[in-house]
C-alpha cells in the first residue's frame, strides 16, 4: 500500500480529508474471529497497525437512530429520530421519518458550511436526499434513485451503471439462496459505485456504507453457525469479499489519510421474538376495539401503554391522544409498574429484559418531547418487536439475526486510546480531522487526548 | 432491457400499453400454447387488467383462453370472492382455486397454532427448507410459515398438477424500485417455469385509466381507500378517498407522508419490523 507516494491527501489543496466506511449490523467480536481464522487479512493487517474495539450503539439499537446519531453527533432527544416509524399523534397512524425529520445538521451540512466537499453514499435515514456542497445517494428507506441522488449527474452515473438501492428481500419469498444471489450482486453494484466515487472525485468528508451486511445477518444468521446449512460457505464468502471491499477502499485512500470503519449495532443470534404489544395486552395495559387490530387506530380507550417497534413504550395521555385516558398524576406510578413488570417478563425460565430506561435518562434536548417514555434493552437473542396484530408473547419469523446494542465496530487506522466509545462519538471524531472542533456535538472525539 | 427503453415504454400512451402487453401476450401464446400457460388473478386490479388483456389478445388470435388460478390462502377478503365470482361468471373464466388445505384444515381462526407433525410429507419438507425448527406454527397472515405454506407452495403445486410451464403475473415496473429489473419475461427455477409479466410497463394511473375507459369492474374495497390488496389483516387502507382520486404520481415523492407509506412498510416488514 502505497498511500503516502501517491499522496492523494495533498491533491487540490485539499490538506484535511477522512474516509468513513459504514458496515451496517456488523458485530466486532465477528470481526475479531475471521481475523483469527484467517478470514479477513486485509482488516487484518489494518487492526495492527490501527485501533479495532467494539463501540456502543444508540437506544433503541435500530439503523435509522443509530446513524442518525453518528451523522449529527448528538442524542435523540435533538436530532429527533427514535425509530422506523412514528405515531401521528392525532390520528394514531403510522407516519414514516424520512430525512426531512432529522432536526440536527449532519457532518456534510457542518462540513459545507467550512467548505469542504462530501461524497456521502447509502447512509440509511437520509431520503430523499437534500442538497449539499458534494454527492448524497440515500439508503433505506429510500424508494426512488432519482429523489434519492443529489446531483443530477450523480443521478445520471447510478442509473446508468444499474445502481441497486437496496437487496430486494422479496426474493427470500422464493429461497434463501436467491436471496443470497441478490445480496451479493447489491454488494457488488454498491462496492463498484464507492470505490468510483472514492477515486473519481474530489472530497474532504468521504462515507460510504455497506448495508448488505445487515440483511445477510437478519436472514442468514443461522447458515453462519451451521456448517450444514446451505447457505453457510455463502456467509463466511461474503465476509472475505468485505475484507477483500475493505482492502481496496484503503489502498484508494492511502495511509494518512484517516480511515474509519463502523457499525450501527451489533447482530446475534434470534432465540425468541418478542411481541411487547401481545405482552402489554396480557398485562391489561393495552384494549383494542377489534379482536384482530391491524394498527394503532385501533386502540382501546382504556389502554395505559403501547409499544412502537422495537422496544419504545408510551404512555397513553390524557390530552396527548384522543382517546388517551391516563392524567399527569399517574404518569410515574404507571412507569414504575411497566419497569417492574417488564424486569420480571421470562421466556422458558430466563430474563428477557437487561435494562428498561426512562426517557430522562436517556434523552435530552429540543426533541425530547417525541420521545418514548419507556425504553427496554433485551438480553441478547431476544428480540422486540412492537407488532400489532400478534397474538402469542414469543414466536419466530423468517429472521433468524437481530441487532444488539453492544458489539458494534469502531475502527480508525490510528493508535488511540479509547475505552467506552459511543457511536454519538464517530461523529466529532470525524470532524475533527477536518479540524472543525465544536463543542456543539453531544459526543467528545476520541482524538482529543491526543 | 435498458434504462431509456423502459422509460420510453412507460412514457407512453394507454392505447401504446395495450398493444405492447397484447405483443407479450401474444408471444407467450405462441411460445408455450394456451394449455401450458396459466394467468394468476387476485381480483384485484392489476391481475384483472391483465385478465382483459388475455381475453382480447385471446379472441384476436381464436385460441381459447388459459386458465387462471387463483391463490386461497386463507384470508381473502369478502369483497374479493364478489368480484372474483362475478367475473367468472361474466367473462366465462375457468378458474382453478389453488389452496393448501392440509394447512388450512388444521385451523379454524387465524391465529390458531397449527402443529407442524399434523401436516402432509410436502408441507413438512417445505418448512424444513424454510429453516425453522419448532413444532408449531401460528396460522396467522403475518406469519412467514404460513405465508409460504399458504402462497408459495399453493402456487408450487399448482403449477405441478396442471403442468404449468409458464405463469403470467401482473407486477408493474412503478410499484416498487425492487420491480424496476423485472423483465417480460423471466426464467424461475423450483419448479422450473416462465413468468410472464405482460403489463409491466403499465403504471398505476394507467390501470385506473383502463378501469375506466373499458369499463372493468373492480372489487369495492377500492372505492373505500384501499390503493392495492394484498391478504385482509396484512392490508391497510392508505386513506379514505377512493384510490384513483389519491395522489398517484407522488407516491414517492412523499416518501413516509401517507403517499409512499405502503412501500416503507413492506420494506419495514422484510426486515422484522411492523
Amino acid at each position: 500500500m502505497f498511500g503516502f507516494l501517491k499522496g492523494k491527501s495533498g491533491q487540490n489543496g485539499r490538506k484535511e480529508k477522512v474516509v468513513v466506511i459504514g458496515i451496517d449490523g456488523v458485530p466486532c467480536s465477528l470481526l475479531r474471529r475471521f481475523i483469527e481464522e484467517g478470514l479477513m487479512p486485509n482488516l487484518a493487517k489494518l487492526a495492527a497497525k490501527g485501533t479495532l474495539s467494539d463501540m456502543t450503539a444508540s437506544i433503541p439499537e435500530v439503523s435509522s437512530t443509530s446513524w442518525t446519531t453518528f451523522m449529527t453527533g448528538v442524542n435523540p432527544g435533538r436530532h429527533g429520530i427514535y425509530g422506523f416509524m412514528e405515531l401521528q399523534k392525532d390520528t394514531y397512524q403510522w407516519r414514516f421519518p424520512n430525512s426531512s425529520d432529522i432536526k440536527s445538521s449532519t457532518l456534510w451540512d457542518i462540513a459545507g458550511r467550512h467548505n469542504k466537499k462530501s461524497i456521502v453514499l447509502n447512509v440509511p435515514s437520509t431520503y430523499p436526499a437534500k442538497p449539499l456542497n458534494g454527492i448524497l445517494t440515500a439508503g433505506f428507506v429510500a424508494l426512488d434513485l432519482k429523489k434519492a441522488t443529489y446531483p443530477d449527474s450523480a443521478y445520471q452515473y447510478l442509473a446508468g451503471m444499474g445502481y441497486k438501492m437496496d437487496v430486494d428481500t422479496k426474493k427470500a419469498q422464493e429461497s434463501l439462496s436467491a436471496l443470497a444471489d441478490d445480496i451479493e450482486q447489491t454488494f457488488i453494484i454498491r462496492k463498484n459505485a464507492i470505490l468510483h466515487f472514492l477515486d473519481n472525485h474530489e472530497w474532504d468528508l468521504f462515507i460510504g456504507v455497506i448495508t448488505e451486511t445487515d440483511r445477510l445477518h437478519h436472514y442468514l444468521w443461522a447458515a453462519l453457525e451451521d456448517p450444514q446449512h446451505p447457505q453457510h460457505n455463502f456467509f463466511i464468502d461474503f465476509y472475505r469479499k468485505l475484507d477483500v471491499f475493505i482492502g481496496e477502499a484503503y489502498e484508494k485512500t492511502g495511509d494518512d489519510v484517516p480511515f474509519i470503519i463502523l457499525s450501527d449495532h451489533g447482530s446475534t443470534a434470534i432465540k425468541q421474538e418478542i411481541y411487547l404489544n401481545a405482552w402489554l395486552r396480557g398485562k391489561g395495559y393495552l384494549k383494542f376495539m377489534k379482536d384482530n387490530p391491524q394498527s394503532l387506530e385501533d386502540i382501546d380507550g382504556e389502554s395505559t401503554i403501547f409499544a412502537l417497534d422495537p422496544s419504545r413504550f408510551y404512555i397513553h395521555m390524557k390530552g396527548k391522544y384522543p382517546r388517551g385516558r391516563v392524567a399527569p398524576s399517574g404518569y410515574e406510578n404507571l412507569r414504575q409498574r411497566l419497569k417492574e413488570d417488564l424486569m420480571s417478563l421470562t421466556v422458558d425460565g430466563e430474563k428477557v429484559i437487561k435494562t428498561v430506561f426512562f426517557r430522562e435518562e436517556l434523552y435530552s434536548g429540543d426533541h425530547y418531547d417525541e420521545a418514548p417514555d419507556v425504553v427496554a434493552l433485551s438480553h441478547n437473542g431476544y428480540d422486540l418487536k412492537g407488532s400489532i396484530s400478534k397474538i402469542q408473547i414469543t414466536g419466530r419469523s423468517f429472521l433468524t439475526g437481530g441487532h444488539t446494542r453492544g458489539d458494534a465496530v469502531f475502527y480508525i487506522n490510528r493508535k488511540i486510546q479509547a475505552t467506552d466509545i459511543n457511536i454519538v462519538d464517530v461523529g466529532p471524531t470525524v470532524m475533527s480531522f477536518l479540524k472543525i472542533r465544536d463543542d456543539y456535538f453531544d459526543g467528545v472525539s476520541l482524538m482529543k487526548n491526543l | 432491457m435498458d434504462f431509456k427503453e423502459r422509460e420510453m415504454l412507460m412514457a407512453s400512451s394507454l392505447e401504446e400499453k395495450i398493444n405492447q402487453s397484447k405483443k407479450v401476450i401474444k408471444e407467450a401464446i405462441e411460445k408455450f400454447g394456451t394449455e401450458k400457460l396459466a394467468v394468476a388473478w387476485t381480483g384485484g386490479k392489476d391481475s384483472t387488467t391483465m385478465t382483459w388483456l388475455f381475453r382480447e389478445t385471446c379472441r384476436d388470435l381464436s385460441v381459447p383462453m388459459p386458465k387462471i388460478m387463483f391463490i386461497d390462502e386463507g384470508y381473502v377478503f369478502e369483497e374479493i370472492w364478489d368480484v372474483v365470482n362475478r367475473l367468472k361468471k361474466e367473462w366465462d373464466l375457468n378458474v382453478i382455486i389453488a389452496k393448501n388445505t392440509d394447512v388450512s384444515d388444521k385451523a379454524k381462526n387465524v391465529g390458531d397454532m397449527i402443529k407442524v407433525s399434523s401436516l402432509n410429507e410436502r408441507n413438512r419438507s417445505e418448512i424444513a427448507k424454510l429453516g425453522f425448527e419448532d413444532a408449531e406454527f401460528p396460522f396467522e397472515p403475518e406469519s412467514y410459515v404460513g405465508n409460504h405454506l399458504m402462497k408459495t407452495v399453493a402456487m408450487n403445486i399448482f403449477l405441478e398438477d396442471y403442468g404449468v410451464h409458464a405463469l403470467a403475473t401482473a407486477i408493474r415496473w412503478d410499484e416498487q424500485s425492487a420491480r424496476i429489473e423485472e423483465t417480460y419475461f423471466s426464467d424461475r427455477s423450483n419448479p422450473p417455469h416462465t413468468r410472464v409479466q405482460p403489463i409491466l410497463h403499465f403504471k398505476e394511473r394507467d390501470i385506473w385509466n383502463f378501469i375506466f375507459k373499458y369499463n372493468v369492474p373492480f372489487c369495492v374495497l377500492y372505492n373505500e381507500g384501499y390503493r392495492s390488496l394484498g391478504a385482509k389483516g396484512s392490508t391497510v387502507k392508505m386513506s379514505d378517498i377512493p384510490a384513483w382520486e389519491q395522489d398517484l404520481e407522488n407516491t414517492t415523492e412523499r416518501a413516509g407522508r401517507g403517499q409512499g407509506k405502503e412501500e416503507i412498510m413492506g420494506k419495514l416488514r422484510d426486515l422484522g419490523y411492523m
